[in-house]
């Protein structure tokens, strides 16, 4: 190679380098700015849930609390009953995750590796329900249910939501990834039915296990749609529901009471955040997995 | 004889049948049996705050075509079909965007994309009262911010012009970092032998952008576009919170609509016969979108 070629060379590359380092800067810079503008509700309604009322009426919104009023979480637990709500919130998710997932890992070994006479028509029946929707349906199983005596009971608010198509699709075509070798030598050491999902195919699956789990729990905790329907009194009032009538159970102006509305809306996604945190990885794939599929 | 020895075969069926039953009884008691109720229910007079009810044949259907109901199902179809718009643009254009700039490997962008997925993770209903706070006409913050720069106080809420671009802000600042994390694993996924043979050829970003990601990528925006198009048809919650429908019906978005004749009303018959119409809407998109998406993707081979 020529001198000449060998410095014309070395300055393509240092003019690729330049490039590549403008863009590096753009994307940082972009980045930055998409970030304070996502996070800044998140902001706003922690430090707006630890001001004071006068301090949320002023005309120049403050960034930072002049002082913090912790009790603000304290007064809405008490006033706007939201101990209560939580209990309410706690114990349906959780029903809803252990219907789900039971019922959910039986039918799709039954679909993945069981054998039957109209497995297929069964499993069109379980995918034709994910085109059925509560928001559809919701007036006949609201009569039900009130005919039931459901109304405002756990029992109403779960039953709806206690067989999940989605979960079942999914974890299907997870155990059909499993190849039946498996099971087979698993069936010839003796082990059930029971036995092959509990020792086999869901140790196999963990991770995808876990994410659908995760998300089954964040739809349950986070469901609005039914609860307000089945549960209109106050008794079994979840936090979804309990948080969007506080505008209404704090007598007077709807913007007073911004701080203790803020201090409710924090306590009620505290919980998923945590998670969140915690299981990132899981959370952050759990939705684009279930894209890819 | 021959009966004892198929025994064994069948009774594994039985048993491999039996782990399903339960799905398929919950399915037909809370989601196929209510189909047909409501379309028993579309047909009667049926008024929760009478005591009896009768069969009044079409009744409820002509009201609906072709009477006073009518102006308010094209209203709600006319929302939520911009409703729809909104959601699909900022999810797969924002989306690609957000992709475009979240594509870095390192562990800030990693922790950065966390916090720009995070929305999804919060209940909307938290997330709605806190919009409601900053779109507060008086006291909220972004009227604040656009009175720094010379714009005067807009009544995000209560305007009729606006209440759905509220709406919509709530609904892109949720879906829109799922978008980009749809897009990121994908775009993952492609080869980076493209991209070298296209600097080979001498392809700018840009042209390698226009000729490699975006084909390469079609799949993922069918997928997304088909789900986002979907769900967004039954958006709900953030319209309950936000504006109830309001205001003059400008947010009254299908769902609400139904929700509005069931639940305030007390008119089942009514609500059953919209529901009706907005379940086969749903299955006409559905089949639409699937059958679009059938043969207009590019595999990486």
């Amino acid at each position: 190679m020529s001198k000449q070629e060998l410095s014309s060379a070395k300055a393509r590359n240092e003019s690729a380098k330049r490039n590549r380092r403008i863009k590096a800067a753009v994307q940082w810079v972009l980045a930055i700015i998409v970030v304070l503008i996502i996070v800044f509700p998140i902001y706003w309604m922690l430090v707006s849930s630890v001001k004071s009322q006068e301090e949320i009426l002023l005309a120049v919104p403050t960034l930072w609390p002049r002082e913090f009023h912790f009790e603000n979480y304290i007064n809405v637990l008490n006033r706007g009953n939201f101990a209560k709500y939580y209990w309410n919130t706690a114990v349906m998710t959780a029903g809803i995750l252990i219907s789900q997932v039971v019922t959910g890992i039986f039918a799709a070994y039954g679909f993945s590796k069981g054998k039957f006479r109209g497995q297929n028509v069964c499993f069109i029946i379980v995918l034709g329900a994910l085109m059925i929707p509560l928001q559809v349906t919701f007036i006949p199983l609201y009569i039900m249910m009130a005919n039931w005596g459901l109304s405002d009971t756990f029992l109403g608010l779960i039953l709806p939501e206690a067989v999940s198509p989605y979960y079942i699709f999914m974890l299907r075509q997870t155990f059909m990834a499993i190849d039946d070798s498996y099971v087979e030598a698993a069936r010839m050491d003796g082990l059930g039915r029971v036995g092959i999902i509990t020792k086999i195919l869901a140790p196999m699956c963990k991770s995808t296990l876990f994410t659908v789990t995760l998300v089954t729990f964040t739809n349950g905790w986070n469901s609005y749609f039914w609860p307000k329907i089945i549960a209109r009194g106050e008794k079994r009032r979840v936090l979804t529901i309990g948080l969007a009538q506080l505008q209404n159970t704090f007598a007077g102006n709807e913007t007073m009471n911004n701080h203790e509305i803020m201090a409710g809306a924090v306590l009620a996604v505290v919980p998923v955040i945590i998670l969140f945190f915690i299981f990132q990885k899981y959370m952050l794939t759990g939705y684009s997995k279930a894209a890819m599929k | 004889m021959k009966e004892k020895r198929m025994n064994p075969r069948k009774v594994s069926a039985v048993k491999d049948f039996i782990c399903v039953v339960p799905v398929l009884i919950f399915l037909a008691i809370f989601t196929y049996y209510p189909i047909a109720e409501l379309f028993r229910i579309s047909f009667t007079d049926w008024n929760l705050l009478k005591d009896t009810w009768q069969y009044v044949g079409f009744k409820n259907w002509q009201w609906l075509f072709n009477g006073s109901g009518t102006r308010y199902l094209w209203n709600s179809l006319r929302v939520t079909v911009l409703y729809s718009i909104g959601e699909l643009t900022v999810t797969i254009v924002g989306g690609m965007i957000f992709a475009l700039i979240f594509n870095r490997m390192n562990k800030a962008f990693s922790a950065m994309r966390a916090i720009v997925f995070m929305p999804k993770y919060v209940a909307m209903s938290s997330a709605a009262v806190v919009f409601l706070w900053i779109l507060n006409t008086d006291t909220g913050i972004l009227n604040y911010l656009l009175s720094l720069v010379g714009i005067s106080a807009v009544d995000w809420l209560g305007d009729r012009n606006t209440a759905l671009i509220s709406v919509l802000m709530l609904t892109g600042w949720r879906c829109i970092g799922y978008g980009m994390m749809v897009y990121l694993s994908a775009m993952m996924g492609i080869s980076a032998d493209y991209y070298e043979a296209a600097s080979l050829d001498g392809a700018s970003s840009f042209q390698k952008f226009v000729s490699i990601t975006l084909p390469m990528l079609s799949p993922t925006t069918l997928f997304l576009f088909v789900t986002t198009f979907i769900s967004s048809m039954k958006v709900f919650q953030s319209v309950d919170i936000l504006t109830q429908g309001g205001p003059y019906r400008s947010t009254e978005v299908f769902v609400y609509n139904i929700y509005r004749y069931a639940m305030v009303d007390f008119r089942m018959d009514r609500a059953a016969t919209v529901a009706i119409f907005f379940f086969v809407l749903l299955l006409l998109v559905t089949v639409a979108t699937m059958k679009i998406s059938n043969g207009r993707i590019t595999y990486d081979s």
